[in-house]
């Protein structure tokens, strides 16, 4: 351990650490555009200069190890003038147009300027012109004015998806990212670019113009898109969910997720979701009140009724454990897609098994069957719960459609459901919760533990699976907690927006 | 007085050629070079005090040391991008006495064990690659390059690469990268290339004189090479002389020589002409007003201590038909169009300066802009990873401080101060 003094506090560190990795660390202010946790060291934009006793130059913290005994300050005069200098030199060719800049609101240049601004612009002559709506590639558009050429992009496509589509070219104030002829920015994992623009030079198709930022908030939970279960944040307001961004989680994801895990927001909105309950009345499905529904069923009498239930890895561990409990002795099917492919992973985060919570279901209920033997025609009563993301599932009309054989069918969506034709007995169809509106976990491809934290609730009458065995075995007193304030603990807290 | 030991036969047209070269003693220095030991080249180096020609003034020998003592393969690489605006000697040099370099490279490369040495020469400098070229083949076809040279069991090849026209590759680092095939900016520092270069592998980047000057230390031997020069800049130095003298050329001095007496050597200025300023060094070299040129020596120290510095040793006469801003201006609009664009102080910063000096030049100029420029350009030195950012804000400081007159004049009346030559002709 190495001992040193950062803004006269005394700190120990571990060998080989950065000056700026110190600063994080004690949670210390220090302004930089290019460097990034997860990226190699660039050293361009020349923000992080820090004083270090002794040396009459001011060093950028970026690039410098910290040494025994070292006495490092960056609130001397002498490094607010080079960081407001060194904003200006950002700024003044910078088109200044935060009212139409989807960045406003989380923008590396207007943080520092609200620090270190200046406040009136000294240049007197006209900024250098770029190219404005340059179409990078399927999910990104650049404004080459508002780029301040940290080359973050550049680099997370050299050394973290390993494409090297971006590039910086032509020289001096006229350099500007870019792609090559016939090879737009097209990856797996581009819109991370997006996330780590530190301004507004790179916006995502998906939501740039959707919602002002600052009328957004965030919940840190886990993407439900693959079996990685990589730590992400969920921007939502009233109406749903915008976006899925990363969250910094060393040991899962890094500071990345992949683009695929970004579309996980829209199945939870309300255009794609089944908003009420249902029951059968005269061979019709027909919407009820959810309170109705649950006294329905409720009032059927499941006594030596033999009882299939099938299963996704989309739920999580205590919706699986709340369903063992209520149908005990029953048959548990599970149902998979694409079971081959089901251990690919592509060596960064994507994974194969397009559900969060398969090891979940599996270490909940011992005896799964596969789902491939489920004939609804076999049992009394059918309870099927499909999948949230069903885009993943192949056959999921197909499953739908063998539903349709049950005798008694309980059957939980959270996606809208097409017309069903049913000459069952009775039917109950529930909508079922999302990701975004319940609290749980799942067991990622490590068998480690995701948390899931509920951001909103978008469909009130939903429940999730626990809550529904709950009221069931209460006896109708419906206990679904939609309106519950968010609990402040340490896993709401966001760290490492960089 | 001129003391002709690297251009001692730049007027004999056989020195071009293999022959010619061997014929005055070409190649024996390397003869010798192999009779000693590696180290002993270095201490040789070390002890003659030799410091890198190209700009920096680097002491060579110590360069040299930070290679690290293990067998991993190691690069020399001959910076040969001469692009310092005003600089023009390792050019001749190529032209006059190619051989002369690539023996001071072998024996380089054989003290630093360097398998594989490059030239890496600015794209512009057609006549000099055409003749480097048939001067690596000639040497090859002489036994000197390739396997076992001399029967002395060291093999060694020597490479050409041509730039591509940036000011900015002849910065080590930004050369490193442009060798390595990447667009040529400079590398951010640590580490270093000695310990991590051409191919994240040691490697050595020296100017063409410094290299050619190797030869002369080894056959002759620190202490006669020390004779010239000063105590602490030592040997002799090829000054690029251009601007207001009778006859721009280079020329080589002992090192501490005078100022004044360089430009006699040169010729003098034309008659009637008065002196007005110096850049010394090339034009990232502050530039030195005519009473500071008057007991100025042409050496590292004298010059630093005047707050400017020998550089690559281009010196450019200013006499008292030019105009200091129609100067700046010029060369602003160079740093502004060679600045890699990596640091931000340096890729707005060039821009800006060009922008507000050209505004004074053009007659639009605000008093507050000679401040401005000042402020901008104080802000840019020592901020980014390579000297480019530095070598544009030492100039405009310079220029500003020591002839601010003129700036305020033009700014005020909108046009020069200086009447014989009238407004701009690119105003």
């Amino acid at each position: 351990m190495l001992k040193c003094t950062i803004n006269g506090k005394e700190v120990e560190v571990k060998e080989g650490t950065t000056i700026i990795e110190a600063y994080k660390e004690m949670q210390e202010d220090i302004a930089h555009y290019c460097w990034h946790p997860g990226l190699s060291i660039a050293g361009v934009c020349r923000l992080c200069v820090v004083e270090i006793e002794g040396n009459p130059r001011l060093q950028i913290a970026c690039n410098t190890e910290v040494r025994d005994g070292m006495v490092i300050s960056n609130v001397s005069d002498k490094v607010e003038e080079a960081v407001r200098w060194g904003l200006d030199f950002h700024l003044i060719n910078h088109p200044l147009d935060c009212p139409i800049c989807d960045q406003a609101g989380e923008c590396g240049l207007q943080e520092q300027y609200m620090k270190y601004g200046q406040y009136d612009s000294s240049m007197a002559e006209n900024k250098v012109k770029k190219r404005k709506v340059v179409d990078l590639g399927p999910k990104i558009v650049l404004d080459a004015e508002r780029c301040i050429l940290c080359s973050r992009c550049v680099r997370f496509t050299e050394e973290i998806s390993k494409t090297n589509e971006l590039g910086i070219f032509n020289r001096g104030d006229h350099s500007m990212i870019g792609t090559v002829k016939d090879k737009p920015l097209d990856n797996d994992y581009s819109v991370n670019t997006v996330d780590i623009c530190p301004v507004g030079a790179l916006t995502s198709k998906d939501f740039r113009f959707q919602q002002r930022v600052w009328y957004l908030e965030n919940t840190a939970t886990t993407c439900p898109g693959c079996s990685t279960g990589c730590s992400v944040s969920v921007y939502h307001n009233k109406e749903g969910a915008y976006r899925v961004k990363p969250r910094e989680d060393k040991e899962n994801n890094g500071y990345w997720m992949c683009d695929e895990g970004r579309n996980v927001y829209k199945f939870v909105n309300k255009e794609a979701r089944l908003l009420s309950a249902k029951t059968l009345n005269s061979g019709k499905l027909s919407s009820v009140r959810l309170a109705q529904a649950l006294e329905d069923f409720t009032s059927f009498n499941r006594e030596g009724k033999k009882v299939g239930v099938l299963l996704t890895g989309q739920n999580t561990t205590e919706e699986y454990k709340a369903i063992l409990e209520m149908f005990a002795g029953a048959d548990f099917f599970h149902w998979k897609n694409n079971e081959e492919k089901f251990n690919d992973f592509d060596g960064l985060l994507k994974r194969g098994d397009k559900n969060p919570n398969t090891n979940g279901l599996i270490e909940t209920i011992s005896n799964l069957k596969d789902a491939k033997s489920f004939n609804a025609s076999n049992y009394d009563l059918t309870v099927a719960v499909m999948p949230e993301n069903f885009l993943v599932y192949e056959d999921y009309n197909e499953k739908l459609e063998s539903l349709k054989a049950s005798k008694n069918l309980l059957l939980f969506s959270a996606a809208k459901l097409p017309k069903m034709e049913l000459k069952t007995e009775n039917t109950w169809v529930f909508p079922l919760k999302t990701f975004v509106e319940k609290e749980g976990s799942y067991l990622n491809h490590a068998k480690t533990e995701r948390r899931i934290q509920k951001a909103t609730s978008i469909v009130t009458e939903a429940v999730a699976l626990n809550e529904f065995a709950a009221a069931v075995s209460r006896g109708l007193k419906i206990n679904i907690n939609h309106h519950e304030s968010r609990k402040q603990n340490e896993f709401t807290n966001i760290p490492g927006q960089y | 007085m001129e003391v002709k030991l690297l251009t001692e036969h730049y007027d004999d047209k056989s020195f071009q050629g293999i022959e010619g070269y061997k014929a005055k003693g070409g190649y024996e220095v390397l003869k010798k070079a192999f009779k000693m030991k590696p180290q002993e080249i270095i201490d040789e180096v070390k002890a003659s005090g030799l410091r890198g020609r190209g700009g920096a003034g680097f002491p060579t020998g110590m360069k040299w040391g930070f290679l690290p003592k293990n067998d991993e393969t190691r690069y020399l690489l001959c910076n040969a991008d001469e692009g310092e605006p005003g600089t023009f000697k390792d050019r001749k040099m190529m032209e006059r006495a190619p051989h002369q370099l690539i023996e001071g490279m072998i024996i380089s490369s054989f003290a630093i064990n360097s398998p594989k040495s490059y030239i890496y020469i600015r794209g512009e400098y057609n006549e000099s690659t055409a003749i480097l070229r048939k001067a690596i083949d000639e040497a090859y076809a002489a036994g000197m390059l390739g396997k076992n040279i001399m029967g002395s069991g060291f093999d060694h090849d020597l490479d050409l690469y041509v730039g591509a026209g940036a000011y900015i590759c002849g910065e080590e680092t930004g050369m490193i990268s442009s060798l390595e095939g990447k667009k040529g900016q400079p590398k951010l520092k640590p580490p270093f290339p000695a310990v991590q270069g051409y191919l994240s592998k040691p490697t050595i980047v020296n100017n063409v004189e410094t290299l050619a000057a190797v030869k002369y230390i080894i056959r002759d031997g620190a202490e006669a090479y020390k004779k010239h020069g000063t105590e602490k800049s030592c040997g002799t130095k090829l000054f690029s002389v251009s601007g207001n003298v009778q006859k721009p050329c280079t020329v080589e001095v002992p090192l501490g020589y005078s100022l004044m007496d360089l430009i006699e050597l040169c010729g003098g200025l034309k008659p009637g002409r008065k002196l007005k300023a110096v850049i010394p060094g090339g034009s990232s070299a502050p530039v030195l007003t005519a009473e500071e040129c008057v007991d100025a020596k042409m050496d590292y120290e004298d010059l630093a201590a005047k707050g400017s510095m020998l550089g690559s040793g281009a010196v450019i006469i200013i006499d008292d038909s030019n105009c200091m801003v129609d100067l700046l201006n010029v060369i602003m609009h160079f740093y502004h169009h060679e600045s890699c664009g990596q640091c931000t102080p340096c890729r707005e910063g060039t821009g800006w300066l060009e922008k507000m000096v050209k505004r004074i030049v053009t007659g639009e100029g605000r008093l507050d802009d000679i401040d401005l420029v000042l402020k901008v350009a104080n802000q840019m030195k020592g901020r980014t990873i390579c000297a480019l950012s530095d070598a544009a804000a030492l100039p405009a400081i310079s220029f500003v401080e020591k002839f601010k007159k003129e700036f305020e004049y033009f700014v005020r009346e909108g046009k020069s101060m200086v009447t014989s030559k009238g407004a701009p002709a690119h105003a």
